[in-house]
């Protein structure tokens, strides 16, 4: 089937294209030159066309979500909806079920989104969901920061082995890249403990966090992965935690990044996650501040690290996240219900409902400071818009978000008007930044360096060949100011226009029209076979007595793959 | 003043949900607005005149001149009068799940049983039920932690258990008996039990009132007897008789009340000295207080 997306004003970052009148073509999926006169015309005159939203970092399939909804059947009963011939009905609102966070990503005009935490042990489950999801591809990344395997060659600096391990357990995880979160904090847990700062060490593996992410870094590049290692530094939440932010990107300034053809696409070598949350100063929660100022600085002079910023949207929403320490603190914070899981020699768990509210000083604080990350930092191409899903806030939120970036009134009235706390105010210089996103910036924020960070070429871009991946928004950019209409840009990117995805149209005028399944993106390495079976040998007898499943069952098969699309590396 | 009368003519097996049909909605329609309409039921709509009789009598200008009767078993009708603020609503019969549930103002009145979660996260208004309510009367939704904040609940026959869980305002009088954990992890209002309870009131709670008039079966270690109280205000209300009076639940540090009848309660005191009609508490719990 071929279309003409007629008139539309084109935004392609990843081409240079700011804002041009043209048409875009495709046929089966995707983005051709030029189609017959046979082909069907969509007219899009004056309505902004992006290529298709990439999401860097969110939490929306695996068993910690199955555990999210238990826990909290109260957050299932917001957001029902009853099902039409097109969709089943919808719930939930900071834990959607699975086929809603499918409806609601296509309605936005996203079609990639990142699962970013996979223990390998649960990755079966992980696939099991990613199959239910529809509408959106999704690449999944596996966790190994707390691996007692991992720990164990970082140890030893055996970084072929290392890398050998890495290849085999994306093979058998079916995971895209290299997930690392809280590096030897999750395990520290499980002995009741966490590690505080870059350079403390894991009780009886004698490793500090440093030496992981380190060898971790190093064999991600030998390997030359699309993606580059994806951290969630320690400390996170913590008051004073930006020197241990900035250390942990520092100290990968002399990782070289690969030079192979499949990590080509990417410039970074290390991409840290939600940002906000590793950028506090002060030392505990009444004398806290922001550290954006320095972190941006840093980001500013650094060639080779990327970041997403996990924006706090003011919701009531729940945390989870492998970072099972900083639940339990959380926890000791506001009171409420939690939940921990250790997953067996791999890593933790937590789960805690939070309520971000504009009256409360540290939500603003934490506003303030996620905002100061997007204006602070200058090149877009290095930071993410993720509200860190759904740790910060729920993904529908991602709109309202770029209606703030858009419009620095609407900032300043919520600071001026003390809609929200003063703290926002007084701890953070977000009043004072008159910097405000044009729609190509948002397009680089939301979809190209999206695309860039996690290695995919055909996604992100309206380049000839790439997936006809396109999102039509009912905005004309030429007679319309968002500054002074941030309510309008925010109702636009809520609701799209058109989604097409792979050359179907999802959505027409912010209805799902049609459904599709989902697929799976995975890593596979090819050329180390040899050190695969060289190190799952030598990782057996641990594997025999530790784990409590048996290796047979351990492997993701491929019958538990929802059509999944294989990256080959050579 | 608009009454609308509902005569059951047949109780489905699939249960109906009444959360569109409340005054608030409804105080414009008309008889054939009612035929029009197609409720609930199960994943799918039925016309509503597939179920009752509907005759509509009189004008109403707001939610607040509306009266709206069933007559029949409404036992398979869930959500009648959910998040409705004014009116009325009388039930001549039983009632399902989540009766007056979020309901904000206004008055409902069911002259049968009620299914479980009666009243839930009430925030006004009033609800009269005369039969027996089951689990949840009064409580939060599952997994919330904020329950009902206001209006009152009177159920005047025997209510089920978790009554008034995570309870945060609002007045709740059982003149029946009451199953266990009446009033766990409430923080505010007050639960008031004319009859006998079984176990356990006021698990985890942390401040609050529970009034019981009959006898407890056994209450938990988190309560430590404080005083005997004769005639106690609670809430601006002055409760007859003499009580003894607990604090609770110390696991949570907490400061709530529960007050036993000292009549009937007499073996929950740890030592106890009769000297004519005075009751003197000389437990060794005191030293806690």
């Amino acid at each position: 089937m071929e279309y003409i997306l007629k008139n539309g004003i084109v935004y392609d970052p990843a081409n240079e294209v700011n804002g041009e009148k043209k048409d875009v073509y495709f046929k089966d999926g995707k983005i051709v030159e030029d189609v017959s006169s046979a082909a069907k015309v969509i007219d899009v005159t004056d309505k902004i066309v992006m290529p298709a939203g990439v999401d860097t970092h969110a939490h929306i399939a695996g068993p910690k979500l199955v555990l999210g909804r238990l826990y909290r059947p109260e957050d299932s009963r917001r957001g029902v909806t009853q099902k039409t011939k097109v969709e089943r009905g919808e719930s939930g609102f900071s834990i959607p079920s699975c086929p809603t966070t499918g409806y609601r990503y296509s309605r936005m005009g996203y079609g990639t989104v990142c699962e970013a935490a996979m223990p390998p042990l649960e990755a079966k489950h992980t696939h099991e969901e990613i199959g239910i999801i529809p509408n959106i591809d999704v690449n999944p990344l596996t966790l190994f920061g707390n691996n007692w395997i991992v720990m164990e060659l970082a140890k030893e600096g055996d970084i072929d082995g290392l890398a050998a391990f890495i290849s085999a357990w994306l093979k058998i995880t079916k995971g895209y890249g290299v997930k690392i979160v809280n590096p030897c904090g999750s395990e520290a847990w499980g002995w009741g403990m966490n590690v505080h700062g870059y350079n403390d060490s894991a009780p009886y593996f004698d490793v500090s966090s440093k030496e992981v992410v380190r060898a971790l870094a190093k064999a991600n590049e030998k390997l030359g992965l699309p993606h580059s290692i994806h951290i969630h530094p320690n400390d996170l939440g913590h008051p004073g935690n930006t020197p241990t932010t900035l250390e942990t990107l520092d100290s990968l300034k002399d990782i070289v990044k690969s030079t192979k053809k499949s990590a080509s696409v990417r410039d970074q070598t290390v991409h840290c996650c939600h940002m906000h949350f590793h950028s506090y100063s002060g030392t505990n929660w009444r004398n806290a501040g922001s550290g954006a100022p320095e972190v941006a600085k840093f980001m500013n002079h650094c060639k080779y690290a990327t970041g997403d910023v996990g924006q706090v949207t003011f919701d009531e929403t729940t945390t989870m996240t492998a970072d099972a320490p900083m639940e339990y603190d959380l926890y000791r914070l506001s009171g409420l219900k939690w939940v921990n899981a250790d997953i067996e020699c791999e890593t933790a768990a937590g789960i805690i409902p939070c309520i971000y509210s504009k009256k409360a000083p540290v939500s603003a604080l934490q506003w303030g400071i996620g905002m100061e990350l997007f204006l602070l930092i200058d090149n877009p191409w290095q930071i993410n818009l993720t509200t860190d899903h759904p740790n910060a806030g729920p993904f529908t939120r991602y709109p309202r978000i770029i209606s703030w970036l858009m419009s620095a009134p609407k900032r300043n009235q919520m600071i001026e008007s003390h809609e929200i706390h003063k703290w926002a105010e007084k701890r953070t210089m977000v009043a004072s930044i008159d910097r405000e996103y044009d729609f190509y910036d948002i397009a680089t924020i939301t979809r190209a360096a999206n695309a860039k960070i996690h290695g995919f070429h055909d996604r992100g871009n309206l380049s000839v060949g790439s997936n006809a991946d396109i999102a039509v928004y009912d905005i004309n950019p030429n007679d319309f100011d968002p500054s002074k209409n941030p309510d309008a840009v925010e109702r636009a990117f809520s609701r799209a226009k058109y989604t097409i995805k792979d050359g179907q149209i999802m959505v027409k005028d912010g209805e799902i029209v049609s459904t599709k399944p989902s697929h799976v993106i995975w890593s596979n390495v090819k050329g180390m076979e040899e050190q695969e079976k060289d190190i799952i040998d030598k990782v057996m007898p641990f594997f025999k007595q530790y784990y409590s499943v048996k290796w047979e069952n351990y492997k993701v098969h491929d019958h538990f793959l929802s059509n999944p699309i294989r990256v080959d590396v050579e | 003043m608009k009454t609308i009368t509902f005569d059951v003519k047949k109780r489905n097996q699939i249960a109906l949900e009444f959360d569109e049909i409340i005054p608030d909605t409804i105080y414009t329609w008309e008889a054939e607005d009612f035929d029009k309409y197609a409720v609930p039921v199960g994943n799918s709509r039925f016309p509503l005149t597939d179920f009752f009789d509907i005759t509509v009598e009189g004008t109403a200008d707001s939610p607040a001149d509306v009266k709206m009767v069933f007559n029949g078993d409404c036992g398979r009708v869930k959500y009648i009068g959910n998040k409705m603020s004014a009116g009325e609503i009388i039930v001549n019969g039983d009632a399902d799940l989540h009766a007056g549930a979020e309901m904000s103002g206004g008055k409902m009145t069911v002259m049968g049983n009620v299914e479980a979660h009666a009243g839930r996260e009430m925030s006004g208004g009033e609800l009269e039920i005369y039969g027996n309510t089951k689990e949840f009367t009064g409580a939060s939704y599952i997994g919330e932690w904020r329950g009902m904040t206001g209006g009152k609940i009177t159920v005047h026959g025997n209510v089920g258990k978790q009554c008034g869980e995570c309870l945060t305002g609002g007045h709740i009088h059982v003149l029946g008996d009451c199953d266990i954990l009446a009033g766990i992890h409430m923080t505010k209002g007050v639960i008031e039990i004319d009859g006998n309870v079984n176990r356990w009131p006021g698990g985890q709670m942390k401040n609050g009132n529970i009034i019981i008039h009959g006898k407890l079966g056994r209450l938990l270690e988190g309560f430590v007897e404080e005083d005997i109280v004769t005639d106690p205000q609670i809430d601006g209300e002055i409760y007859k008789g003499r009580y003894i009076s607990f604090k609770g639940d110390i696991a949570l540090n907490g400061k709530g009340h529960l007050y036993l009848d000292a009549e009937k309660n007499r073996d929950k005191l740890s030592a106890w000295k009769e000297t004519d009609d005075e009751y003197i508490s000389l437990g060794e719990n005191r030293k806690y207080r």
